[in-house]
């Protein structure tokens, strides 16, 4: 039978290390020690059953509790003043209150997980609302927006969207490209200006977009200036808008023109201009730039 | 005039006792409210033998015989007909056991090679209940073995007609509406440990000669239940230090000792029938040297076990039970609440439990056969370590139970604190390092 070394205490036969401080048995060579009946009949598992502890149950069982109280109040005040028809709206909204602060603290306490549970469910509310006179019209959008709205705040922070960002950054145009689309059909029971509009500003922004970044990562060093990233989106900002006025212009007069995007167009072209020379001479870069960041 | 609410029982209705009250609306994972006795004999133990034992130890405590339903206003017990079931032991002690998967039945018969255990929901009965249990089981067990027959000194008489007492609540009888309630005290230590948690119940067990035990308590004047509450508290002192390194930052650290009302009362209950004394030191004040503590604890002790003091916690506790917001509150309501608020009202006041069997008494044809007793408490969230402590033969077994899965630095201090005093102690544990 073994001591520990540090602890003092004895082990049972066949130990390997002290459960108290961890220090491994030492045992003189060639000897070697019979193994003692364990503790218990089986080993440990590799982990435990889990569950939901007690503080989280009681409040989960809670808010069933106010929920059901709450549930049956309401409905029995408005049952018995007359206004049980109108009952819906009240009830379902106890409901869904009721199940967002359950799944709030039932499942797991991440911002991705939390807020996409909430959106999921203030979307079925919306439409829940929207469909307590039997006819679904506003929710068709306000429930999507809720969609477009995670994939831009929610989305990217999933460990998916942080692996394949630029995979992460197609879903999120399309799903913007198929809400606009959802919008028109819902408004105009087709697609009157999806196609002559959206379609070509889209394609005008990831036109310049496209070229922009390739310029930006074809530069002979990778290092791009903040100015010139804030000058590049001033020009695709402008130069989008712009396609805006002109398709826009195209659709409600049948002539393609540009109405009060002149001045954009202009401001757009002088700001590529500049960024073009900056980045073509360096004599102007320097002029524009601190001679303290060249020595 | 007076209004009296008459006490309405509907049959099949067993009221919990007050002390139960607490056990099934808080039982969660980490919370088990569940604890095991054991015994390891010579002989190999069968399972067939051990099916016919537990028959008749239901037959003779027809109490036991027994599965907890939840009613409108209160959970209650209501007699079981199913078939009871044998299991064979597991992997650790004290862990969450499912009803369903026992016919119903609040406690839960193990065995091992060498082992039959009794596990138990707290809300059935406190340790000496079980233990009572426990004993039947292994007398009707060696009687059917043809091992010896024999009945344990103090134990439950196979061949006797139940009395009444053994199925009454004392509880409600001692309860006395004129006597002041008790007070509440402030919130204890509680020591978080490092590292990580989970459900699994990792067991250290300390095995103690008696003999050296007891000579180190007599020297300073104490028992063997002090002696080890002091070292208990002593290790927590010496880990609070460390945690809070400004003296008066330091909160009291208390232990909560499960105390056996049956001899102070004279009550034969086979229900739960345990108040527990909260015993302590306030490390704001000052260190405490190993024997200041042993004062304390044996002063606190003493004062603890005082009729006076103890009919007043009762009067406390079920004076709860009788209030009528919570009487008529329906469980829907008082469920929630109880787990909320059931830290506040013990776990909170103490920083852990020493809950000691004492010596488990053998009849002479039994000596030569026991090779081990063991007692496990499931311990809890707050309170991550709990130690139980049971004597057999010449030895005393001290079993940590513990939540944390690398943390042992609490069993370290208190191990290696009676081995610098001269006490031998012996090491197993389920833990990985070791197996």
């Amino acid at each position: 039978m073994a001591y520990c070394i540090r602890c003092g205490v004895k082990l049972e036969e066949g130990s390997k290390a002290c459960p108290l401080c961890k220090t491994p048995v030492q045992l003189p060579p060639g000897m070697e020690e019979s193994k003692q009946q364990p503790l218990f009949a089986q080993n440990l598992p590799s982990r435990g059953l889990g569950g939901v502890n007690k503080t989280r149950k009681g409040i989960i069982e809670l808010i069933i509790s106010l929920f059901v109280i709450s549930e049956l109040t309401v409905f029995l005040s408005m049952w018995l003043s007359g206004n049980g028809s109108q009952s819906f709206i009240p009830l379902f909204s106890i409901a869904m209150a009721a199940l967002s602060l359950i799944l709030a603290f039932s499942v797991k306490p991440t911002y991705t997980m939390q807020a996409s549970i909430q959106c999921v469910l203030v979307a079925v509310y919306l439409f829940g609302l929207d469909a307590s006179d039997f006819r679904i019209f506003w929710s068709l959008i306000a429930s999507p927006a809720l969609g477009v709205g995670w994939l831009y705040f929610v989305y990217p922070f999933t460990r998916r969207a942080m692996q394949k960002p630029k995979k992460a950054a197609g879903i999120c145009l399309l799903g913007s490209l198929g809400y606009l689309a959802l919008i028109n059909l819902v408004v105009g029971h087709s697609l009157t200006w999806f196609v002559p509009v959206t379609l070509p500003v889209v394609g005008t922004l990831l036109i310049l977009l496209g070229l922009f970044a390739l310029w930006f990562t074809k530069r002979k060093n990778k290092r791009v200036p903040l100015a010139d990233v804030v000058l590049a989106t001033l020009v695709v900002l402008f130069g989008t808008i712009t396609s805006l006025d002109f398709f826009l212009s195209g659709y409600q007069l049948g002539v393609y023109t540009l109405r009060w995007s002149t001045g954009l167009l202009s401001t757009s072209l002088v700001v590529l201009l500049f960024l073009v020379s900056v980045s073509v001479s360096r004599r102007v870069r320097r002029f524009f730039t601190s001679h303290n960041r060249h020595n | 005039m007076k209004i009296r609410v008459q006490n309405y029982t509907p049959e099949g209705f067993i009221a919990l006792d007050n002390s139960a009250l607490i056990y099934p609306p808080t039982e969660a994972v980490y919370n088990a409210n569940t604890f095991r006795v054991s015994l390891d004999l010579c002989y190999t133990i069968k399972q067939e033998i051990l099916e016919q034992a537990l028959h008749d130890v239901l037959e003779r405590c027809s109490y036991a015989k027994v599965s907890l339903h939840a009613g409108f206003f209160w959970y209650y017990l209501s007699p079981n007909t199913k078939q009871p079931l044998v299991h064979p032991e597991g992997s650790y002690p004290s862990g969450r056991f499912s009803f369903k998967e026992n016919n119903g039945y609040l406690f839960k018969v193990l065995y091992s090679e060498h082992r039959i255990a009794l596990e138990c929901f707290h809300a059935l009965t406190d340790g000496s209940g079980a233990m009572a249990y426990l004993k039947l089981l292994v007398e009707r067990y060696c009687h059917y073995a043809d091992i010896a027959d024999f009945q344990f000194p103090g134990g439950l008489n196979y061949k006797a007609r139940p009395s009444i007492q053994e199925f009454s609540d004392p509880f409600q009888h001692l309860y006395d509406k004129n006597l002041p309630s008790y007070p509440k005290i402030s919130k204890a230590y509680h020591r978080k440990g490092t590292g990580s948690i989970d459900d699994r119940v990792k067991v250290i067990s300390a095995s103690i000669p008696t003999k050296q035990i007891k000579e180190r308590a007599k020297a300073r004047g104490i028992t063997i239940g002090e002696y080890l509450s002091s070292t208990y508290l002593y290790a927590l002192q010496q880990l609070q230090q460390q945690e809070v390194p400004l003296q008066k930052q330091r909160k009291p650290i208390r232990l909560s000792v499960p105390m056996n009302l049956r001899k102070i009362f004279g009550y034969e209950t086979m229900r739960n029938f345990t108040l527990f004394a909260v015993i302590g030191i306030e490390p704001a004040l000052g260190y405490y040297t190993f024997e200041e503590i042993a004062k304390e604890v044996h002063l606190q002790m003493a004062v603890s076990q005082d009729r006076k003091r103890l009919l007043s916690q009762i009067r406390r506790n079920v004076g709860g039970e009788r209030t009528p917001l919570i009487r008529f509150a329906p469980n829907m309501l008082k469920n929630p609440l109880f787990k909320l608020l059931s830290d506040y009202l013990g776990d909170d006041q103490y920083s852990g439990v020493i809950s000691n069997l004492g010596q488990l008494e053998l009849p002479p044809a039994l000596e030569g056969t026991i090779r081990r007793a063991d007692f496990h408490l499931s311990p809890g969230l707050l309170n991550r370590v709990a130690l139980t402590v049971i004597g057999y033969l010449d030895t005393i077994v001290v079993n940590f139970t513990s939540f944390l899965n690398t943390d042992t630095e609490l069993e370290r201090l208190f191990c290696t604190f009676m081995v610098e005093d001269g006490i031998e102690v012996t090491l197993s544990t389920n833990r990985e390092t070791d197996r």
